[in-house]
C-alpha cells in the first residue's frame, strides 16, 4: 500500500515537472496598468481581488464564513472543559502584550486601509489582528478576553460585515460601482470578517480542548 | 531559472503532501499532508506567474516587467479556502476524537455511535 | 445577465440573514426562492456569454441551455427539501439556501477559477449539512468526503495553473478557440488534471468513492439535495470542460467506467441508501457519455441530467423517509413496512429510473439513445438492462406498511417527475413510436429476468475505505493525465 502511494505521487510529480518545464520562457504580460487604474487601485492584485474578480472573492468570503459556522456547529454539542486555565504567568509576556497589541492593531488597520495602493489587503490584515488577539489570550487568559467580546455581538458583527460585503459586491457587479473608496471599504469589511472569524476559531478551540 | 526552481519546489511539496496523505493512517497526519499539498498547488500557481527580473505588479514600483498578478490573486482566494477547509476538518477531528477516542483511520471507519 | 446575478446574490444575502435568525423553519429562504423564480423569469430565454469585470481579468458568465435547464428545476428541489425539513433550526435553512444559491451560480459560470470557487463552496456547505446532526458516523462521512474532494480540488488547481500558463486565459470560451488540439504536453496534462479534479467532485466511480458513505449518512433532506442537485455540479463542470477542451474521449471513457462500476456495486448492495448511491454513480455514466460525445448527444445528456436529478431526488427522499420511519436500512428487512408516501415515491422513482414509458427515465434514455452513435447506444442498452435488474430487488418495498408518513416533499418531487415526462412527450412527438415503447418494456422485462439469476449469486466485492478510495482516486487522476498526454 505504502509503496504504491509514494509511487503514484512520484509519477504525478515527475509528470508535472516534465510538463511544466515547457512553460518557460513565459510570454509577456498583457497591458495590466490601465486595468489596474480603472478599478481605482495601484496594486494590481487588489484590483483583481476586489475589482475584476470580486465575484470570486464573495464566494471566498462565504467559504470562510461557512467554515466558522461549521466550527460552531460541530463543537457546540461537546462538553466545555472546566479545568483551570493554565495561563502562562509571565510578566514579560504581559508587558509585551501591552506594548505590542496596540501596534499590531494599528498595523492591521493600516494594511487593510492601504491594501489597494501597496502590498496588503483585508485578508492578511485580518490574520494579523487575529494573531494579536492570540497574544492577548496567551497573556491574560482566554476567558478574560471572551468576556470582552460576548458571542452575540461577535456573530452580529461577523454576519453584518458579510451581508454588507454582499451588498457592496452586488453594487459593484450589477451597478458598476468602483473606485478607491470601494476597495478600502471592502478591505475593511474583510478585516472585520476575518478577525472575528479567527477569534471564533480561537475561542472555540480553546474552550473545548483546554486553554491556550 | 528561478521560475523553474520554484516550480520544482512546488511539485516536490505536492508529492510530499499527497504521499503523506496516502501512506499515513492517522487523520491528523493526513490533514497535514493535505495542507502541504495545497501549499504546493498554490506555489505552483505563483510560479506560473513568474517573469525574469520582474517587479511586483504595483503601479509606480519600477519600470521593468511585472509579475503576472492574476495567479497571485487566484492563490489569495485559494489559500483562504484551504485555510477554511483545514479549520473545519480539524474541528471534525476534535469531534471524532471526543466521541470515538481514536484518530486512526481504520478504527474511525469501524466506529459506532456511542 | 444582471437578473441572473441578482438572483444568485439574493440567494447568498438571504442565506446569510437566515443564519442570523434563531428560530426554526425557513423565512428568508422563502424570499430567496421567490427572488430566484423572478430572476429566472427575467433572463429566461438565456443571455449570451458576457464578461463580468472587464475584458482582461473578468469572469465569463453565460445563460445557455445548461444554466436554463438547471434553473428551471432547482426551485422545485429547494421547495421539497425546505418543506420536508421545515422543523429544523434556521441555521439549517440558511445553509440550504446558500447551497442552492451556489448551485445556481455554478451552472452560470464559464470561468475555470470561478468553477473552482463554486465547487469549493458547494463542497464546504455539503460537509456542514451532512454532519449537521452531529452523529459521529455522519461526521466521519463528511470528513472523508472533505479529504477526498480536497485532493480532487488540489489537482484541479494544478491543472488550472498549467492551462493558464499555456493559454494565458481562464475563460472557457477563449480556451475553446485557443485549444483545438493538444499541441503541448503541459496543456494535455493540465486538461487531464482538470477533468480528474472535476470527476472526483462529481463522484465518478474509482475517482469519487466518497459518494456512497456521504449519501448514506446524510439526513433525509440533505441526501435529496445531494442526489437531486449538488452531486450534479461536478458533472456540469465536466460538461463545461468537454465543451471547451478536446477531452471528449476522456469524458466518454470515464462515463463507461462509472456506468458499469457503479452498476456492479449496486447489483449486490443490500443497504437501501448505499444501493441508491451506487445507482447515482451508474447513472452519471449516461450523462458523461453524452456530454463527452458532444453534438446532439450533448443536448440529450442535458435532458437526461435533469430527469435524473428529479427522480434521484425523489428516490432519496422516499428512501430517507422509509429508513427514518422503520429504523432499518437493509432492503429485505424494510419490505412491507414502509409508510405510504415513501412506498409510492420509491415505486414512481423506480418506474422512472428503469425507463418504464411514459415516465421521465424513458424520455431521457430514449432521447439520449437516438442521439448517440450505434456503438454507444449498445452500451447504454446494457446499462439500462443492468439498472432494471438491480432495481428489481426493490419490488417487495412497494407494499405499504401501516405507518403514516410525510407527504409533501414526495408529492412535490413526483409532480416534478411527471411534469418532465409530460413535457418531454408533448414536445417530442418522436417518442410516441410504439417500437420505442415496446423496446423499453422489453428491457425492463429482461432486466427482471436477469435479476432472478443474479440475486442467487453470492458475490462479495472489495470494501472501500478512505485509504483505498484516496489511492484509487489519485491513481485514476494520474492515469487520466497520462492518457491525455499519450493518446490525445
Amino acid at each position: 500500500m505504502k509503496w504504491a502511494a509514494w509511487l503514484v505521487a512520484m509519477i504525478l510529480g515527475g509528470l508535472l515537472a516534465w510538463t511544466s518545464w515547457g512553460l518557460f520562457p513565459r510570454p509577456a504580460l498583457p497591458p495590466w496598468q490601465e486595468a489596474t487604474a480603472y478599478w481605482g487601485a495601484r496594486n494590481a492584485v487588489a484590483a483583481i481581488v476586489l475589482g475584476a474578480r470580486l465575484y470570486d472573492t464573495l464566494f471566498e468570503v462565504l467559504v470562510f464564513a461557512m467554515a466558522m459556522v461549521g466550527v460552531r456547529l460541530a463543537l457546540r454539542p461537546l462538553p466545555k472543559r472546566r479545568a483551570r486555565p493554565p495561563v502562562i504567568e509571565s510578566p514579560l509576556l504581559e508587558r509585551a502584550a501591552d506594548v505590542l497589541v496596540p501596534a499590531i492593531g494599528v498595523f492591521g488597520v493600516y494594511l487593510a486601509a492601504s491594501g489597494h495602493l501597496a502590498p496588503g489587503g483585508g485578508f492578511p490584515a485580518g490574520a494579523i489582528v487575529g494573531t494579536g488577539l492570540l497574544l492577548v489570550a496567551l497573556a491574560r487568559g482566554i476567558r478574560a478576553l471572551a468576556q470582552e467580546f460576548p458571542q452575540p455581538i461577535l456573530s452580529q458583527l461577523e454576519y453584518g460585515s458579510l451581508a454588507a460585503l454582499l451588498i457592496l459586491g452586488g453594487g459593484s457587479l450589477a451597478l458598476g460601482w468602483r473606485g478607491g473608496w470601494l476597495l478600502t471599504l471592502a478591505n475593511m469589511l474583510i478585516l472585520i470578517k476575518v478577525s472575528t472569524g479567527a477569534w471564533t476559531v480561537l475561542e472555540h478551540f480553546a474552550a473545548h480542548r483546554g486553554e491556550v | 531559472m528561478e521560475g523553474q526552481v520554484a516550480l520544482l519546489l512546488a511539485v516536490s511539496l505536492l508529492v510530499l503532501g499527497l504521499g503523506t496523505l496516502l501512506s499515513r493512517r492517522n487523520v491528523i497526519w493526513k490533514l497535514l499532508g493535505l495542507n502541504v499539498a495545497s501549499g504546493g498547488a498554490a506555489l505552483f500557481l505563483v510560479a506560473v506567474g513568474h517573469r525574469p527580473q520582474a517587479v511586483p505588479p504595483i503601479l509606480g514600483w519600477g519600470p521593468g516587467p511585472a509579475a503576472d498578478p492574476l495567479p497571485q490573486a487566484l492563490i489569495l482566494t485559494a489559500i483562504v479556502i484551504h485555510f477554511a477547509t483545514l479549520a473545519l476538518s480539524l474541528v471534525y477531528v476534535i469531534f471524532l476524537t471526543e466521541h470515538l477516542h481514536t484518530q486512526d483511520v481504520p478504527k474511525l471507519e469501524r466506529g459506532e455511535d456511542e | 445577465m444582471t437578473a441572473a446575478l441578482a438572483g444568485v446574490l439574493g440567494y447568498f444575502l438571504a442565506g446569510t440573514l437566515e443564519l442570523l435568525r434563531t428560530k426554526t423553519g425557513p423565512c428568508w429562504g422563502l424570499v430567496a426562492w421567490a427572488g430566484g423564480l423572478i430572476s429566472l423569469a427575467l433572463w429566461a430565454p438565456g443571455f449570451p456569454e458576457s464578461k463580468l469585470g472587464g475584458p482582461l481579468w473578468g469572469i465569463s458568465l453565460v445563460g445557455d441551455p445548461i444554466a436554463l435547464a438547471f434553473w428551471c428545476f432547482i426551485p422545485l428541489v429547494h421547495a421539497a427539501v425546505g418543506w420536508h425539513e421545515r422543523r429544523r433550526p434556521a441555521t439549517f435553512h440558511g445553509l440550504v439556501t446558500l447551497l442552492v444559491g451556489t448551485c445556481l451560480a455554478t451552472v452560470l459560470s464559464r470561468d475555470l477559477f470561478n468553477l473552482f470557487v463554486c465547487l469549493e463552496l458547494n463542497s464546504l456547505l455539503s460537509f456542514l449539512l451532512i454532519g449537521f446532526d452531529a452523529r459521529s458516523r455522519a461526521v466521519w462521512a463528511s470528513l472523508q468526503y472533505l479529504i477526498l474532494t480536497t485532493v480532487g480540488m488540489i489537482l484541479y488547481l494544478v491543472g488550472l495553473g498549467l492551462v493558464y500558463g499555456e493559454l494565458g486565459t481562464l475563460s472557457l470560451a477563449q480556451i475553446s478557440t485557443l485549444a483545438v488540439d493538444f499541441s503541448t504536453p503541459s496543456l494535455a496534462v493540465g486538461a487531464g488534471l482538470l477533468v480528474a479534479g472535476a470527476a472526483v467532485k462529481a463522484g465518478v466511480f474509482l475517482l469519487g468513492l466518497w459518494l456512497p458513505l456521504a449519501y448514506r449518512e446524510a439526513p433525509t433532506g440533505v441526501s435529496t439535495l445531494l442526489a437531486g442537485l449538488v452531486g450534479k455540479m461536478g458533472i456540469v463542470t465536466l460538461a463545461r470542460l468537454a465543451q471547451a477542451l478536446p477531452v471528449g474521449p476522456l469524458v466518454v471513457s470515464l462515463g463507461v467506467v462509472t456506468g458499469f462500476g457503479g452498476l456492479i456495486y449496486a447489483l449486490w448492495e443490500r443497504d437501501l441508501k448505499v444501493f441508491l448511491a451506487y445507482q447515482v454513480m451508474s447513472q452519471v455514466g449516461y450523462m458523461l457519455i453524452g456530454f463527452g460525445l458532444g453534438g446532439p448527444a450533448f443536448f440529450g445528456a442535458l435532458l437526461y441530467t435533469v430527469a435524473c436529478c428529479l427522480y434521484k431526488g425523489l428516490l432519496f427522499q422516499a428512501a430517507g423517509q422509509a429508513v427514518e420511519a422503520v429504523g432499518k436500512r437493509d432492503i429485505p428487512s424494510l419490505a412491507g413496512r414502509l409508510p405510504g408516501p415513501a412506498a409510492i415515491g420509491l415505486a414512481v422513482g423506480t418506474a422512472a429510473i428503469v425507463g418504464l414509458p411514459p415516465l421521465a427515465g424513458f424520455v431521457g434514455k430514449e432521447l439520449l439513445g437516438v442521439m448517440v452513435p450505434p456503438a454507444f447506444s449498445w452500451t447504454l442498452t446494457i446499462l439500462t438492462l443492468g439498472t432494471a435488474a438491480s432495481f428489481s430487488k426493490l419490488l417487495p418495498l412497494f407494499r405499504m406498511g401501516p405507518a403514516a408518513g410525510e407527504r409533501g416533499a414526495v408529492t412535490l418531487l413526483t409532480a416534478g417527475v411527471l411534469g418532465f415526462s409530460s413535457w418531454g412527450l408533448l414536445s417530442l412527438p418522436s417518442l410516441w413510436a410504439p417500437s420505442l415503447w415496446l423496446r423499453a418494456l422489453a428491457a425492463v422485462a429482461v432486466g427482471f429476468g436477469l435479476h432472478l439469476v443474479i440475486h442467487r449469486l453470492d458475490i462479495r466485492l472489495p470494501k472501500i475505505g478512505l485509504d483505498r478510495a484516496a489511492l484509487v482516486s489519485l491513481v485514476g487522476s494520474v492515469g487520466l493525465a497520462l492518457a491525455t498526454v499519450l493518446w490525445l
